[in-house]
């Protein structure tokens, strides 16, 4: 077991939700930690409120009771404002639906964060063109999202959630919309970054990509069903 | 340069060109929607040009009359709409002046200078050879008469006090008679035709351009008083021109010359006064209120349609949002903050206005160029200050109509937004 520093503490998480007259429990006092250099995937079937758990861990969203402490801050009682900073300056998001502007060219697309991190232009070039260069896209940088195949596309996000250098790299179904192979190419990016360093999480219900994690996470009914490093 | 101020900058950047890219990508779009901004400023300009102009004309207009003159009339210039009350009093007799003057020369502190007769017709005719022109106005006053009015000679002389006491059949001419009766030039020397006299022309004035819009100096035939009453008799309309000697001090020589007139008049104390002495300010007292209607009526009318434009904006901005709903969640993942979204849509929406109203400013100053080059009479007068006014304009609508949809772009929910479909 790794003796690395914790990085994200949970400890009796609550996010209770209301509709209509009936709430629901999406996630249901959970304790959950992470240390630094994690790789690991939350699973679990529709509903079972890992995707609540994903928008917790990311900060898009609060819980509704208990302690949330990402690098020792306590975000659970954060205003919005100091969310945008946490989440621009300790997370980077990889989705399954891209999400890349595709009026921007892969460099400008990668840049975002660091724009709203208030850093100067030319730096934020060079630190773009790395993290391109991280995920092999450097011959790709002037390219359009649409000139670029699905994996590609999915690699510009991966840059541009590594350009802020986050604490976490929180990924969200990445391989939902790639075909076989280009998922297991995606998934070998992520074990490289890992290697490297980078404490990694992502969501995902394929038994196949989980398998490339070292650490599985199953979600029930918003409890924690098992917890296992392989 | 510290972070904060930096990541503003940066962030302001950004939104610009997101604004910019926003409105090339939507150009049919973004042009109705500042159709209504660009209608608005060229309604807001065109007012202002107009209501410049009117002040300019008047101004103008005032200017003839000369700040420095008293006018002693039967009636009373800032009441005009009460004409009956004046319409029984006892005529002024151009004497008075003569009294005036006897009295102001023997008092060293008279804030008075000099009083002139002055005795007009409602219409004449003047006629040379085969032309004839139907509409003038023939004046009969002296020699000091140059004392009490603007407008100088561009030929020959004003009659001298030999021909003013003689009565002799001279006059100074306004330019309209001496074009219009004389088209080749040299109108000075000859002889015209007034009702069955000949009086010889020995002056024409400079073009001055009409009083109000109404009445023409350019179309006044001054005469000896003399002269005058041999050809047209005796009229009632009758005015003592009065000038003074301090302009700023013209309401003590109003009060001195009342007490005169009244002297004059052998009007017992405690009775009213049955004469106006008046100047120019009490038409200004007079045309300022339907100028403030004027200016009332158009601000309003033309703040309707900006208001208009403006909810135009605001409902396309609210689409905008809604379209880019994802996006928004996207940035906001990545760390732009509620302010730093809030600035995009009102970057966006100022921009809008201030290209519509730019265009607006554009069209009408071409508007104000085409009038004044087909219209010359027709008074507008296109201020820099009115470039500023309409710029402001455009931009708080920018600002009033972008700030509800701004404000609901920056509060939406990211986790929401990023599944928005």
């Amino acid at each position: 077991m790794s003796t690395l520093p914790f990085i994200i503490r949970i400890s009796s998480l609550c996010r209770f939700y209301t509709m209509g007259d009936q709430t629901v429990k999406a996630l249901d006092n959970i304790d959950l930690c992470f240390r630094k250099n994690d790789y690991a995937a939350i699973m679990g079937p529709s509903g079972s409120g890992k995707s609540t758990l994903m928008n917790i861990l990311g900060c898009l969203d609060t819980p509704t009771s208990g302690r949330y402490e990402l690098n020792g801050q306590n975000v659970a009682e954060m205003d919005d404002d100091e969310l945008a900073r946490v989440r621009n300056r300790e997370i980077g998001f990889v989705f399954q639906t891209f999400n890349l502007l595709p009026r921007l060219n892969c460099l400008k697309n990668v840049e975002l964060p660091l724009i709203y991190a208030g850093i100067e232009p030319e730096e934020r070039l060079e630190r773009s063109r790395l993290a391109l260069e991280q995920v092999g896209l450097a011959d790709r940088i002037t390219h359009k999202p649409t000139e670029l195949s699905g994996g590609q596309i999915q690699r510009v996000a991966i840059a541009r959630a590594l350009v802020n250098r986050p604490s976490i790299i929180l990924a969200d179904e990445p391989t939902g919309n790639l075909d076989t192979a280009t998922s297991h190419d995606i998934m070998e990016m992520f074990g490289k970054l890992s290697e490297a360093g980078n404490t990694i999480i992502l969501i995902t219900h394929e038994e196949d990509i989980a398998r490339f994690t070292r650490r599985i996470i199953r979600l029930r009914d918003g409890k924690i069903e098992s917890d296992t490093e392989q | 340069m510290n972070t904060s101020l930096r990541q503003f900058r940066y962030e302001t950047t950004e939104s610009l060109n997101i604004a910019v890219y926003q409105i090339r990508a939507n150009k049919i779009r973004s042009f109705l929607t500042a159709l209504g901004v660009i209608i608005g400023i060229v309604a807001i300009t065109m007012m202002g040009t107009a209501i410049n102009g009117i002040d300019l004309g008047f101004e103008k207009s005032l200017s003839m009359l000369g700040y420095d003159v008293i006018y002693v009339q039967k009636g009373s210039w800032s009441n005009m709409g009460q004409w009956w009350k004046y319409r029984n009093r006892p005529d002024i007799k151009t004497d008075y002046a003569e009294d005036i003057n006897r009295i102001i020369t023997g008092n060293p502190y008279s804030q008075l200078i000099v009083a002139v007769p002055q005795m007009s017709t409602i219409q004449a005719s003047a006629r040379y050879r085969d032309r004839e022109l139907q509409q003038i106005f023939a004046m009969g006053t002296n020699q000091d008469y140059t004392l009490t009015a603007s407008g100088d000679l561009s030929d020959g002389r004003f009659f001298t006090p030999q021909e003013s006491a003689g009565g002799e059949a001279v006059c100074v001419v306004g330019d309209d008679i001496a074009s219009g009766l004389f088209p080749e030039g040299h109108a000075v020397g000859k002889s015209i035709r007034l009702k069955n006299h000949n009086v010889r022309i020995v002056g024409v004035f400079k073009k001055q351009g009409k009083f109000l819009g109404l009445f023409s100096f350019d179309n006044q035939a001054i005469m000896p008083l003399g002269a005058f009453e041999k050809i047209y008799g005796t009229t009632p309309m009758v005015t003592i021109r009065v000038k003074v000697k301090d302009e700023k001090k013209i309401n003590e020589a109003k009060e001195e010359l009342t007490g005169l007139m009244r002297r004059i008049r052998r009007i017992s104390p405690g009775k009213e006064n049955d004469f106006g002495v008046n100047e120019q300010q009490a038409f200004k007292s007079q045309l300022d209120p339907i100028k403030n209607g004027i200016a009332v009526a158009g601000i309003f009318i033309t703040g309707m349609s900006l208001f208009v434009g403006a909810i135009g904006i605001m409902n396309i901005t609210f689409v905008s949002v809604k379209e880019r709903t994802r996006e928004i969640g996207l940035r906001k993942a990545l760390g732009a903050r509620r302010r730093t979204i809030l600035l995009q849509f009102l970057i966006e929406s100022v921009m809008i206005c201030l290209i519509g109203g730019l265009i607006g400013l554009g069209t009408a100053l071409s508007i104000t160029f085409a009038i004044q080059n087909l219209l010359p009479d027709f008074p507008v007068k296109f201020s820099p200050l009115l470039v500023l006014a309409s710029l402001v304009v455009s931009v708080t609508t920018g600002i009033v109509s972008g700030l509800a949809p701004a404000v609901t772009a920056s509060k939406l929910d990211p986790a929401d937004s990023l599944r928005y479909e």
